[in-house]
């Protein structure tokens, strides 16, 4: 009898540790951040690694100030984690154009990758005919406002310029800023204004064909664009009250001047729902969004600029190389998975672009963020979308737009000659096929 | 065998680690990109040969020619308002018999902090909300409302005077201990002979403190020129690059965009100019210099 237990309990413990030692394990360097880091642990790696016994994923979370960097360096030397993440379709290029990345068309073909992603997502990460990244979320601009402040003082949304200024110069009496954001801390920022002006002013077209060479980017219809956003941001301050202001206020500073009044609206991208909805979301005042108005008449009706946040791609050197794509493949094959991580960040974080119905939509989350995904899905499905800069630009001509933007702003060059200066680098992108990807406009 | 044993070759073993980390840390990657200047490399991938492409480049580049006169500018200030506070406080502070150790502490201090600390401590004080700005616009002095660092025409001074701050205790510290190096009986001569505080600084401590002072303008005039993490932290070189120094332009070209190759000429020419400071230090010291 005692042989018997002995052998039964041996048994299971062999067994028990053959599985565990026998997963091989699968390494993803991800941006960090204190608030995400504990879910994705738990519902990616955990949830992953209970789900299946072949491998055993392993995140390695490193602030991307200094994960970048390590993460090329590592790369060079042949090394790096299996998983891929990059800061958008720019770094895939380099990585790519360099043949440190897997070519991920056989895996796609396979598990049928195409058919579970928004089609301009998946071409998104398609380089030289060949997919070599799945982006791991997906973002848009919006205009957020007070929504008890409108309400209070009888104000309406502005979907025009026309409606825009006039409510603006409302505001603006009530001692209060237009709008609230600002760059200390992530020089970029200034991108995001940029491609408002310049999808909301010129329109997508134009700028779709800009991007793809048909246009050129020194054509009055951008100069105007940027001319106007000069005016708004230098000659009326309406971000944070003055452009020095916009200059030194940073994430926290923004959220907290839209919770305590002291701006009426702010323009940001959708990574903020998580933030909006737990800033001014604790006090007693109700936030809404809305499309960003169009500000021209080249812009007809509302239109949402797509953008890539982050890419998930596998090692070329990766040691499991399987475990990866096994990774990315369970990622894309559970929705359920996705949206009840997306959920927690309020949709901001984890957006990968799934293929989703309204049904998937859990009622946990805001109502604003769950109105907010019905009209981006409805009015992107209908073809109504512009280009954010970080993903359709390459890498020198994306930083000339925000680096450079503050000369503009500072008055030292005229925004005509901005303008040739980016149209040289389009041209040097484009000699040296630097552009990216570009899903084609119907 | 004889060799090895010898004993004026002690030392040279003790040193070989030392050289064989800095071959690797230092001298290797320093050659690299020297070559690498000649191309296009973009951190990744392909390395083509240009030749000298990226230095012509480079002088046609407006925002270089910015960053280095920006660079001159930051030496200029940091051999003139740092050294001549440092200097004046060192020599008062040998006159200071009890309590001196409080003042050298506190003179020092700010060179203990890391420079992240001494930037977010000044980015708070001058915040337009938080800080000292919204103070000002609340009593009415909208001029003073703005934080230097983001206001194109002081970011740079701002930025240089943050820097000041937290360098000038060191100087007051080294200068200290040149002073204390001074003969007495120099001081007592000269009190014999009715010479003023002003006098006694001018004619004894200074010309005996010469090879530490010397020293100082040497290590600050080569310190500014790979100056970098008080700009990037506290205006990241701009608005509108009224801050860009040229090791912050260095850092934008290198990794953000993607242009190695370009940020290499810009770290070549450096290299090229501190070598040739240390030239000029060396010949002075040839020609008889004491310093």
């Amino acid at each position: 009898m005692n042989k018997t237990i002995i052998s039964f309990v041996t048994s299971i413990v062999l067994s028990v540790s053959f599985s565990a030692f026998s997963k091989t394990k699968v390494t993803w360097s991800m941006e960090s951040n204190a608030d995400r880091d504990p879910i994705f642990l738990e519902k990616l790696q955990n949830a992953y690694n209970s789900a299946q016994d072949n491998y055993e994923l392993e995140i390695q979370f490193e602030p991307n100030e200094t994960r970048i960097e390590s993460l090329r360096t590592s790369m060079l030397a042949g090394m790096g984690p299996d998983i891929v993440e990059t800061p958008g379709p720019s770094y895939v290029k380099e990585y790519q154009e360099a043949g440190m990345l897997e070519n991920l068309d056989s895996y796609a073909a396979e598990f049928g990758w195409k058919d579970k992603l928004i089609p301009w997502a998946y071409s998104s990460g398609v380089f030289e005919g060949s997919l070599y990244a799945i982006p791991k979320t997906h973002e848009s601009m919006v205009m957020l406002y007070n929504k008890t402040l409108f309400e209070e003082n009888g104000w309406t949304v502005p979907t025009t310029r026309e409606e825009l200024e006039d409510v603006a110069a409302k505001i603006k009496a009530k001692g209060m800023d237009v709008y609230t954001y600002g760059s200390s801390g992530w020089q970029p920022t200034h991108e995001h204004l940029v491609g408002i002006y310049l999808n909301n002013y010129a329109g997508p077209e134009a700028v779709y064909e800009a991007i793809t060479g048909e246009r050129e980017w020194t054509d009055p219809v951008f100069i105007e664009a940027l001319e106007l956003l000069k005016k708004h941001m230098v000659n009326e301050g309406w971000w944070s009250g003055s452009l020095e202001n916009y200059y030194a206020i940073g994430w926290d500073d923004f959220h907290a001047q839209f919770a305590t009044r002291g701006a009426a609206m702010m323009t940001i991208g959708t990574w903020t729902f998580q933030a909006t909805s737990l800033g001014i979301g604790a006090s007693d005042d109700e936030w809404g969004w809305a499309p960003l108005p169009s500000l021209s008449s080249n812009s007809t009706g509302p239109n949402f600029m797509i953008a890539i946040g982050t890419t998930m791609s596998v090692n070329a050197a990766a040691k499991n190389k399987d475990g990866a794509i096994d990774v990315l493949n369970w990622i894309m094959s559970n929705k359920d998975v996705v949206i009840d991580i997306a959920s927690d960040f309020e949709f901001g974080e984890f957006v990968v672009p799934l293929l989703l119905d309204e049904s998937d939509i859990p009622s946990s989350i805001s109502p604003q963020v769950t109105s907010y995904l019905n009209e981006y899905a409805r009015i992107t499905g209908e073809g109504n979308y512009g280009y954010c800069t970080w993903t359709f630009w390459p890498a020198e001509p994306g930083v000339h737009i925000w680096k450079d933007m503050e000369v503009v702003w500072a008055g030292d060059i005229s925004v005509e000659d901005f303008m040739t200066d980016h149209q040289k680098m389009w041209d040097k992108a484009r000699k040296k096929n630097e552009t990216l990807p570009v899903p084609l406009r119907d | 065998m004889n060799f090895l044993s010898n004993k004026s070759y002690i030392a040279w073993y003790f040193v070989i680690p030392v050289v064989f980390i800095h071959l690797f840390v230092i001298g290797i990657p320093s050659i690299l990109s020297l070559a690498l200047c000649l191309t296009d490399w973009s951190g990744l991938g392909k390395i083509n040969y240009v030749g000298f492409e990226n230095f012509i480049e480079l002088f046609d580049d407006r925002y270089f020619k910015k960053a280095i006169f920006h660079n001159i500018l930051w030496t200029i200030i940091f051999l003139t308002v740092p050294v001549c506070i440092a200097l004046m406080c060192a020599y008062l502070l040998t006159g200071i018999k009890r309590g001196q150790m409080f003042y050298r502490l506190a003179f020092f201090f700010p060179y203990m902090l890391a420079s992240v600390v001494n930037c977010q401590i000044w980015k708070y004080l001058f915040h337009p909300i938080h800080g000292l700005g919204g103070f000002f616009e609340s009593i009415g002095i909208e001029a003073l409302a703005s934080s230097p660092f983001t206001t194109k025409d002081t970011s740079l001074y701002a930025a240089a005077f943050v820097d000041g701050w937290h360098f000038w205790g060191f100087l007051v510290v080294i200068y200290l201990t040149g002073m204390y190096q001074v003969d007495n009986h120099l001081y007592e001569a000269a009190d014999i002979e009715g010479a003023s505080k002003f006098q006694k600084f001018r004619y004894i401590t200074l010309p005996m403190i010469r090879p530490i002072f010397i020293f100082s303008l040497m290590i600050i005039i080569i310190w500014s020129v790979p100056v970098f993490d008080y700009v990037y932290i506290l205006t990241g070189g701009g608005p509108a690059y009224s801050s860009e120094v040229v090791a912050n332009y260095l850092y934008t070209h290198a990794f953000v965009r993607f242009n190695v190759g370009y940020a290499s000429a810009v770290g070549t020419l450096m290299f090229f100019y501190v070598i040739f400071i240390v030239g000029i230090f060396g010949l002075l010291r040839r020609l008889g210099w004491e310093i």
